[in-house]
């Protein structure tokens, strides 16, 4: 990795063609630190982290990167230059192997990049030959996070890592994230569950109708004071 | 003996020649959903590199590479400029491509004349085959096809670049999200495709008539070979090919033209109407 680059986003607006979905949000995620989303069904989490990845196009607004301005670059480019990103759904190739998921975008196919990962989450050893589409919600989930923490990426995005996941498997989740942040990895995390966020945020936003309406350091009581703004 | 030796030749490798003209069809139709209604004009492309190629007093073989070469910028024009962006707009595509594949007859009709072409068949060299004395040219070209059939099967199974494909075609999205440059990666399968009809019209040249408006039929027996094989695999694909090619040979050796025309046509809505999937459907 060269040296450490900033996300930072400031008055983005976009949505699905002329549908705006998310409004004049702006937010940073320095490298090393754990920013996290929340917000309640359909207020755009989802949307703000596909306009950071370039799966939607921006309407307006800029997402800079280091210096560089992401907006023009495709997304397999942001991927490149170093925004990964998990979807919250269609999160594996169905029809591939759970090893050609997690080696497809590597020359050497080698599997020894997930040694840490395999020993959180053994399963996905044992599977690795297996139809990726036979595996549970959970189980692909992790397969999802482990394919972007082990990427070289300089900023991880994951939208719901948690969902369907055992709480002994989001557990070791977060001690990855934890890890990873403190070799320098910035982390944009989506998530509805709040204990995940309490355990590891530096930041959190609150999303509600696409904009932003509520920022908060990370802290003790986290969880209460998200908990707090998404019941109004 | 030797007739029969003969015509399963001839069988074999008209069914393979067909193998390749749906594989790239398989490829552009079923993996890229473009409908490419300019398909067997690159199979006109390949028949007319040989008529190139033998006018000019070479061996017959150096029209693989000039075929090749052809249909890849040819194709790569194609994509570039034109089906790049009409990708998920599968009805524009089926306009846009069949106004190119007038436009080719028609540039391939200014460039050599309305009329039949045929390729020597005297060739020079002969293989005694199962007592029938068969063309080595012929030889040459069905042991490379199959060699290249086996190959890119298991090059399919096992390649990164084969579940790069399928992570394309599977999960766009995800696909770019890990990495892939998705557009690179259909154009490329896009000029596979059509090159793979190229080498067909290579194959094919000495049995048919070349002409311009040639490329129509193996359009349609494409389709057919899809429906009956299904899509998605090549097993599908060389079973298809041998149905096709098979009932047509046979029909039309027994009855006339028309009536091969009329099996295959009856066969194929069949497979439509009972078996929508084709004979190996894709897992």
């Amino acid at each position: 990795m060269s040296k450490p680059h900033s996300l930072a986003i400031s008055k983005l607006s976009g949505g699905y063609g002329d549908v705006t979905v998310i409004r004049d949000v702006s937010l940073t995620v320095e490298p090393g630190k754990i920013v996290f989303v929340t917000g309640r069904n359909g207020v755009g989490k989802t949307t703000l982290i596909k306009l950071i990845a370039g799966q939607l196009a921006a309407q307006s607004g800029n997402i800079l990167f280091g210096e560089r301005d992401m907006r023009a670059e495709p997304p397999h480019a942001r991927r490149a230059i170093g925004i990964g990103y998990a979807p919250q759904e269609s999160v594996v190739f169905d029809d591939l192997s759970v090893r050609e998921n997690l080696t497809l975008q590597y020359r050497d196919r080698d599997l020894a990049r997930y040694e840490a990962l395999f020993a959180s989450f053994p399963r996905l050893r044992e599977r690795r030959a297996q139809r990726a589409g036979t595996l549970s919600g959970g189980e692909k989930k992790i397969l999802s996070f482990c394919r972007a923490v082990a990427e070289d990426t300089q900023l991880v995005m994951l939208d719901e890592p948690t969902e369907g996941v055992q709480p002994e498997n989001i557990e070791r989740m977060a001690t990855h994230v934890a890890t990873e942040a403190g070799k320098g990895r910035g982390f944009l995390i989506v998530e509805q569950n709040l204990g995940f966020a309490e355990r590891l945020a530096d930041h959190a936003h609150v999303l509600d109708h696409g904009a932003c309406i509520f920022e908060t350091p990370g802290g003790a009581d986290l969880r209460a004071r998200l908990a707090e703004r998404l019941a109004l | 003996m030797e007739l029969v030796a003969l015509q399963g030749l001839n069988f074999v490798y008209i069914s393979l020649t067909l193998a390749l003209v749906a594989l790239g069809l398989a490829v552009v139709f079923g993996l890229l959903g473009v409908m490419n209604m300019a398909h067997g004009e690159f199979v006109m492309l390949g028949a007319y590199s040989v008529l190139v190629v033998q006018n000019a007093g070479l061996p017959l073989l150096a029209a693989l590479p000039l075929a090749l070469a052809v249909c890849a910028a040819v194709g790569w024009l194609l994509e570039y400029f034109v089906i790049r962006h009409l990708y998920r707009r599968p009805f524009d595509t089926l306009l846009a491509t069949w106004g190119l594949a007038i436009l080719m007859r028609e540039i391939v009709e200014a460039v050599f004349g309305r009329d039949y072409k045929s390729v020597n068949q005297s060739l020079p060299g002969t293989v005694e085959v199962f007592g029938a004395v068969y063309p080595a040219y012929r030889v040459v070209l069905m042991a490379l096809m199959v060699a290249f059939f086996a190959g890119l099967f298991l090059w399919y199974r096992r390649s990164n670049t084969g579940a790069r494909i399928k992570a394309m075609v599977s999960n766009p999205a995800l696909a770019t999200a890990v990495g892939v440059n998705t557009a690179v990666l259909a154009r490329g399968a896009f000029i596979f495709g059509v090159c793979m009809a190229g080498l067909a019209g290579v194959a094919l040249a000495p049995l048919v008539r070349v002409e311009p408006y040639m490329g129509i039929d193996y359009l349609l027996s494409s389709f057919f070979i899809l429906v009956v094989g299904g899509l998605g695999s090549l097993v599908g694909l060389l079973v298809g090919s041998t149905v096709i090619g098979g009932s047509d040979a046979i029909v039309s050796a027994i009855t006339s033209k028309t009536g091969g025309y009329m099996t295959v046509l009856v066969i194929s809505i069949l497979f439509l109407w009972l078996r929508p999937n084709g004979i190996v459907a894709r897992d």
